[in-house]
């Protein structure tokens, strides 16, 4: 080849190519606009819905800790059987609370819990709510402030007595604009005396924890339950660092309690805060990876919308191809050309959808009050769809065209 | 010793295949076109012309054959190397023009100097703007094809052809989507080309337009008819002010 002038590729060569790719996004502002606004899409898209699936974690995990990190809860062991939970083995009973209280020593705090649906009626309204039958315990397990009146004594968990302390929501509706202590309220036909309302807790996955009657157990299981088993109960450990102990000892002491031979399975579940929270934070990872899902689906057309823009100008590039080929490019100019193209392209939209998602989310707390931290997670993957797509979309058809015959490429319809 | 022969083709052969069909476009050609011709290439539609055009400007291969272009034995080329000899070595000019849209016509013409990898050329901008006012557009250079008629924008497309000073100017029925002036102009162009040393080949169905060539080559079904001197070129008027060469 000694009669070219010159064949080797310097790097004021590239930055021709370069300048090249950068003047077509220029020149054809129209796809590029359009292409840009497809990824666009597509990374906020990411970005907003992985980002709210993290921010619902981080929230209940932060209510789970609100719940006191030393916490053990028990419970009779239950399946789901035909599509409802029912309860397997034996229930929680008196005689499991008092085994707790008097025979463990990694355990400073336990309250057997009864839940149950009632209707709530004050001469003001009333309202279908649920009512808990706990101990005095229960308050400092749960770290539940009373903010006005006070919580029941261990006196009256004894003498069963009808008092009991409300939750926001209920006094809201049930006693509007008034003092609720010292009124009474009627629980289903039993009526109780207010002696307490409860600090606001919001909502907890979903539910108004606000939306609650608290009494002592023993009112409950007599006047109301007409049972005399749990649901479940609750303990603290004594530290934070002895919540295991505590619960092998309550696994231990229930198999006592239970009368269970060595051989046998346990009937009833314990478990500490630190597990609740990891099996919510499995729900939650399957919420994620749903509005993941849904992300995904908008980048698809996102990219969809970026992949006809460049079917569309296909045949246009192909014909510039030709034309370029023709005048002397190597194939790897038109790729080099193609590549910086579908790369500038792709981080600009990148760059902007990423912003644009922050800005969705801050609205989103602005508007609605979720908190929502952008996740990285969401922006890498976010990023490295979207210049998938435009790499793919942009320099793949490119490639095709390059490496055909430059009187092909002229020639393509 | 004599100057090479600018191109040299022996035995040259192009099958297409379209599934069971094969055609014959060129069946052993020989052509020989030393420096300083100036050849129209004539014959019926399907004869053969634009695809031995086509491999004469090394935008198509050969089935068989070989092809000497200005000493070199462009058969025995990789595909960068082809590049390369189609932008420092040929000036090719389609009927079609086959400018970059929403592109000036300043930057089409400097296209070629883009991928051209010798750096023995000076400011891109002036080499372009020359090959501009060659062809009478000095007056035309930030025009957009869109905003140019078509005998300019061929004219855009003959810069461009020039602007790495080939060996060879190739030029597909240049004239093809014009009228008669504006092919008039373009044909008288390239015989101002060509008295300026330039080497010619031309494709054209147009009688009045070859001869202003000095030599006609005539195909049929993909061989040389006949291959003749043109005794009585038409005479050129003189170049005007801004039509310089
Ligand atoms: N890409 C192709 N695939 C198949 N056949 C082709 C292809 N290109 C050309 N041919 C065939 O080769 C033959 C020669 O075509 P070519 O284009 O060289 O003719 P031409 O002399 O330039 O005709 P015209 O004057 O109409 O331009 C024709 O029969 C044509 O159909
Ligand atoms: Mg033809």
């Amino acid at each position: 080849m000694n009669t070219l002038k010159g064949t080797k590729t310097s790097l004021a060569f590239v930055a021709k190519i370069v300048h090249i790719a950068l003047e077509a996004i220029v020149k054809n502002r129209n796809r590029s606009f359009l292409t840009t606004l497809g990824i666009i899409i597509g990374v906020a898209a990411v970005i907003m819905t992985i980002s709210a699936g993290e921010g619902a974690r981080l929230e209940i995990e932060k209510q789970i800790e609100g719940l006191g990190v030393n916490m053990v809860m028990i419970r009779a062991k239950q399946e789901p059987r035909g599509g409802i939970v029912v309860r397997v083995g034996k229930p929680i009973t008196v005689k499991d609370y008092e085994m707790l209280q008097q025979n463990a020593v990694w355990i400073n705090r336990v309250s057997p819990v009864v839940g149950l649906g009632v209707r709530v009626i004050s001469p003001w309204g009333n309202k279908n709510s649920f009512v808990y039958g706990v101990s005095d315990q229960h308050f400092d397990i749960m770290a539940l402030q009373v903010i006005s009146g006070e919580g029941f004594t261990l006196a009256d968990v004894k003498a069963a007595k009808k008092v009991c302390l409300i939750g926001e929501t209920i006094r809201e509706e049930l006693f509007p604009n008034l003092d609720p202590i010292g009124q009474e309220v009627r629980i289903n036909t039993v009526p109780f005396t207010i002696i307490g309302l409860l600090e606001e807790q919001g909502q907890f996955m979903g539910q108004d924890q606000d939306d609650m009657v608290v009494a002592p157990y023993t009112t409950v299981v007599n006047r109301l339950y007409g049972d005399v088993n749990f649901n479940s109960m609750l303990a603290s450990a004594i530290a934070e660092d002895h919540v295991e102990d505590a619960k092998q000892e309550t696994i231990a002491l229930l198999r006592e309690s239970h009368k269970l031979l060595p051989d046998e399975p346990d009937d009833f579940e314990v478990m500490t805060q630190l597990e609740l929270m990891e099996i919510t934070g499995q729900i939650t990872g399957i919420l994620t990876i749903l509005l993941a899902a849904i992300a995904s689906i908008s980048l698809l057309v996102g990219g969809i919308g970026i992949m006809n823009i460049m079917l569309v100008s296909v045949t246009e590039r192909t014909r510039e191809i030709g034309i370029r080929l023709a005048l002397g490019a190597r194939e790897s100019d038109i790729l080099t050309q193609f590549l910086i193209e579908a790369v500038a392209l792709s981080a600009a939209g990148g760059v902007v959808g990423i912003g644009l998602g922050v800005l969705g989310n801050f609205l989103i707390y602005k508007f609605t009050g979720f908190f929502i931290p952008t996740s990285y997670t969401s922006i890498v993957i976010g990023f490295g769809f979207s210049a998938m797509i435009g790499v793919g979309f942009g320099y793949f058809p490119a490639r095709k065209a390059a490496r055909l015959n430059p009187i092909d490429a002229l020639h393509y319809e | 010793m004599a100057a090479p022969n600018v191109i040299e083709v022996k035995k040259l052969s192009r099958i297409f295949r379209n599934g069971d069909i094969e055609v014959h476009a060129l069946k052993d050609v020989d052509l020989v076109i030393g420096p300083g011709e100036f050849v129209a290439i004539m014959g019926a539609s399907g004869s053969g012309k634009s695809t031995l055009l086509s491999i004469l400007g090394c935008l198509d291969k050969p089935t068989t054959g070989e092809y000497f272009l200005d000493g070199v034995h462009v058969t025995g080329l990789d595909k960068n190397e082809l590049a390369d000899v189609r932008n420092q070595k040929i000036g090719f000019i389609f009927q079609s023009y086959n400018l970059l849209p929403r592109t000036t016509a300043l930057e089409n013409v400097g296209l070629p100097l883009v991928y051209n990898r010798s750096s023995l050329f000076g400011n891109p901008r002036e080499i372009a703007t020359k090959a501009l006012q060659q062809v009478g557009l000095g007056d035309r250079l930030h025009h957009k094809p869109n905003q140019m008629s078509g005998g300019q924008q061929q004219r855009v497309a003959i810069a461009r052809a020039l602007v790495n000073d080939p060996a060879i100017i190739l030029a597909d029925e240049a004239t093809g989507n014009l009228d008669s002036k504006a092919s008039i102009e373009i044909a008288e162009l390239f015989v101002r080309l060509n008295d300026a040393g330039k080497t010619i080949i031309m494709i054209t169905h147009e009688p009045d337009i070859a001869q202003y060539a000095k030599r006609i080559v005539t195909f049929r079904d993909g061989i040389i008819a006949a291959d003749q001197t043109v005794a009585q070129r038409t005479p050129v008027h003189l170049p005007t002010s801004n039509k310089t060469i």
